[in-house]
């Protein structure tokens, strides 16, 4: 038991804290048990649980590292010899113990209740269900949490009301995808449960491919939190790990080529394509959702052209933050995709809206950097020019049916068909410029 | 204990610190002092591995701060200027929980909180909250619990601030105590008064750089610092004492700020000779602000 753990035993489970979670619980149970067919004991606990693990758990995840901060402790804790497994470890399950401790009754009056009315085996599933559901949900609250501090973001009411409000998208997200496998569970977009998953060319069962999918998930969530715990105790951190990442969630996502439409116009699109496309797309969104949350820090990025001028590529390359190599992954895939389509004949229309994506992709990112150099609340001028790119203007061109002016604005078809990409390229050559000069007089303006 | 060359670090809207370089021997307490926002506490965050360096490099007991973070923070102890405690847990608890974060083994523990709260006075309150405490304890449990590993370097950010004068009298104690159990303490203020009693050397930081380019000596056992008065003021003061062999460290026609031998016949001779040649001496004695007339003799000069 490490000592993070240690200490918030002592300060979390308290014996009149203990009789009274104890108390509360064995009164709503009895009041559910009593009061008719509509509550059961069952119903009442997996409510309690999504309360007190779920909702009540992300908030507690979310605190236990801004707590520290605003207390002004955290310099005694990042002080110390615990290592980064051991911190992560200390305050996802030792901020949530109260928490676990609570939950822990509800499971138990769950596991009963599985037993007696189901098969030993669905109510063992279940029970692993509720708690990745609940780990997935404090830890990525508390992700978000630390991801928040490494941007020097306030720790406010409202910032611990964020981390939480993450958790429980992510438990959100994993109940759903859990209900969409469950026969008897409820429906999913409309549509009925499923039975089996096709994935790379393969049918699985569902449960056991979201179960484990879902254990995969909830395991990076927690590498996640590992790393930026080393960060904070200044640590440093390779690139392999997310290189790592990347390749998983790229290999994950282009095994669903199946849940694609595939066009009956276009056999070029061979199976190939379509999985390096979905490829694309996982890595495009995930340099979008990076570069919005990494700080886009000009002392760090000067310091990168300082290291490659002097010939320190790999020290450079070492510290490269992850939004670059998301970046750098898009750009590359989405090349093969190109060279893949143009080899099998496929025609030009594709290859050349892959490029404008790439371009606009590029364009997008430079946004971000161009408003994070000098402003401090710049992701939130990037977001809102993004929104009217992709959004606003496009409404209005197409309220004023002007809509040959779309591939000015985001990947659309074009005419003349090489219109697109060079639009999107000369954007994004245009914000780069821009982005790096004004990085560049920051920087002078730099006493 | 402490090397630090060409230290630079950034903040994204400034660099606060500028091609620092400094040397801390063992086993001393030296004063950082400066101007509110001059770099000291950014200072002191770089040498506890807190704050990695742009360029140049910070090294503790041997060990860079870039390359081993965590094996310098098992050997310091840092109190900030804004710290917290865990107000619902007692004072023990807290010193148990400093021993145990710092991985102090199990048989240990006990042992190293007893003489970490004897060492800071706090042996009769072990069983209070540090929400209970007054200010002048808490600082005590935060020191306590900054040295319940017994580190080597300790490094304390305005650590007097906000005390009485018996809290500062009895913080100025426990400090030289501390290092003469061994421990180099890096002590930063801007109130040059609480640091007169117990520091030997000063770093004075301004706008991010040293001043003078190195620690000033400001105690010296053997050549103390002495203020010599006059009554009628005289210009060659300053060439008599240059003639005289005194290393003048301060002077006008009125006051001399000198380093000189503590040797009594010595000290009488010159004093002799200055009546001798007419200097209308009316007080000359140990300086009594060595640290207070160090730092303002120095600020202003620029860094090196």
């Amino acid at each position: 038991m490490g000592p993070e753990f240690r200490r918030n035993l002592w300060l979390e489970l308290t014996t009149r804290r203990i009789v009274f979670m104890i108390g509360v619980l064995a009164l709503v149970f009895f009041a559910a048990a009593v009061s008719g067919p509509s509550y059961t004991p069952y119903s009442a606990a997996e409510t309690l649980y999504y309360l007190i693990v779920v909702i009540w758990g992300a908030r507690s995840a979310g605190l236990s590292i801004v707590g520290e901060i605003r207390d002004h402790t955290w310099d005694l804790q990042r002080l110390s010899s615990i290592g980064a497994f051991e911190m992560v470890s200390g305050k996802l399950f030792g901020s949530t113990i109260y928490n676990w401790f609570g939950g822990a009754i509800c499971l138990v009056v769950m596991l009963v209740y599985g037993f007696t009315h189901g098969t030993p085996g669905s109510a063992v599933l279940d029970l692993i269900y509720y708690v990745v559901v609940g780990l997935v949900a404090q830890a990525s609250s508390l992700l978000a949490s630390l991801i928040a501090i490494r941007r020097r973001s306030a720790h406010s009411r409202l910032d611990v009301f964020l981390y939480q409000f993450v958790g429980i998208v992510a438990a959100l997200a994993v109940f759903y995808l859990w209900e969409a496998a469950d026969p008897a569970g409820a429906l999913l977009l409309g549509k009925k449960p499923t039975d089996f998953i096709p994935w790379w060319g393969a049918v699985v069962s569902a449960r056991p491919f979201l179960l484990v999918s879902l254990v995969i998930f909830a395991a990076w969530v927690l590498t996640g939190c590992y790393r930026e715990m080393r960060r904070e105790l200044k640590m440093r951190n390779g690139p392999l790990v997310w290189l790592g990442f990347l390749a998983f969630i790229g290999l994950y996502v282009a095994g669903f080529d199946a849940w694609l439409p595939h066009d009956s116009n276009l056999p070029q699109w061979s199976v190939v394509a379509l999985r390096l496309a979905l490829a694309t797309t996982a890595y495009g969104a995930l340099t979008y959702v990076m570069v919005l949350l990494e700080p886009k820090d000009r002392v760090l990025y000067r310091w990168y052209g300082s290291q490659v001028v002097s010939g320190a590529v790999g020290r450079a390359f070492w510290s490269l933050q992850a939004w670059i190599m998301s970046y750098l992954a898009t750009i590359i895939v989405a090349l093969a995709l190109v060279w893949w389509l143009l080899m099998r004949g496929a025609g030009i229309a594709y290859p050349v809206l892959a490029v404008a994506g790439l371009g606009f992709l590029t364009r997008d990112v430079a946004i971000f950097v161009f408003f994070a150099a000098t402003r401090r609340r710049g992701d939130f001028a990037a977001i809102v020019s993004l929104l009217a790119f992709y959004v606003l203007i496009p409404a209005i061109l197409n309220g004023i049916d002007l809509k040959s002016a779309l591939p000015f604005f985001y990947p659309a078809p074009s005419n003349p068909i090489w219109l697109g990409p060079v639009v999107a390229w000369g954007e994004a050559i245009v914000a780069t410029a821009l982005a790096v000069s004004r990085v560049a007089l920051a920087e002078k303006r730099t006493p | 204990m402490i090397e630090v060359r060409d230290l630079i670090y950034e903040y994204p809207t400034r660099r606060a610190l500028e091609g620092v370089s400094l040397s801390v021997r063992a086993q001393t307490i030296v004063a950082l002092v400066g101007p509110n926002g001059a770099g000291k506490t950014t200072l002191l965050r770089c040498l506890a591995a807190l704050e990695p360096p742009y360029s140049g490099a910070v090294t503790i007991d041997g060990l860079d701060t870039r390359e081993h973070p965590r094996e310098i923070h098992a050997r310091l102890g840092y109190l900030p200027d804004f710290y917290g405690l865990y107000d619902e847990l007692t004072v023990r608890r807290c010193l148990t929980y400093a021993a145990w974060s710092h991985g102090l083994a199990a048989d240990a523990v006990e042992n190293a909180v007893a003489t970490a709260a004897k060492r800071v006075g706090l042996s009769g309150r072990m069983e209070n909250k540090a929400g209970e405490l007054s200010r002048g304890l808490r600082q005590r449990l935060g020191i306590g619990q900054a040295i319940v590993h017994e580190p080597k370097v300790l490094l304390l950010d305005e650590p007097a601030a906000g005390l009485d004068p018996q809290a500062r009298r009895d913080l100025s104690t426990l400090l030289t105590s501390l290092r003469d159990t061994g421990m180099t303490l890096v002590v930063s203020s801007h109130i040059l008064a609480e640091l007169e009693d117990y520091c030997s050397e000063m770093i004075i930081i301004e706008d991010g750089r040293i001043v003078g380019g190195r620690p000033i000596k400001v105690k010296d056992v053997e050549r103390p610092r002495y203020l010599i008065e006059i009554a009628t003021a005289r210009a060659d003061f300053a060439q008599f004492l240059k003639d005289a062999g005194v290393d003048v460290v301060e002077v006008d026609e009125h006051h001399a700020l000198i380093t000189f031998t503590r040797n009594a016949p010595a000290r009488a001779k010159l004093l002799r000779d200055l009546i001798a040649a007419g200097f209308e001496v009316s007080s000359f004695g140990e300086s009594s602000k060595v640290l207070e007339e160090a730092y303002f003799s120095q600020i202003g000069r620029g860094a090196a």
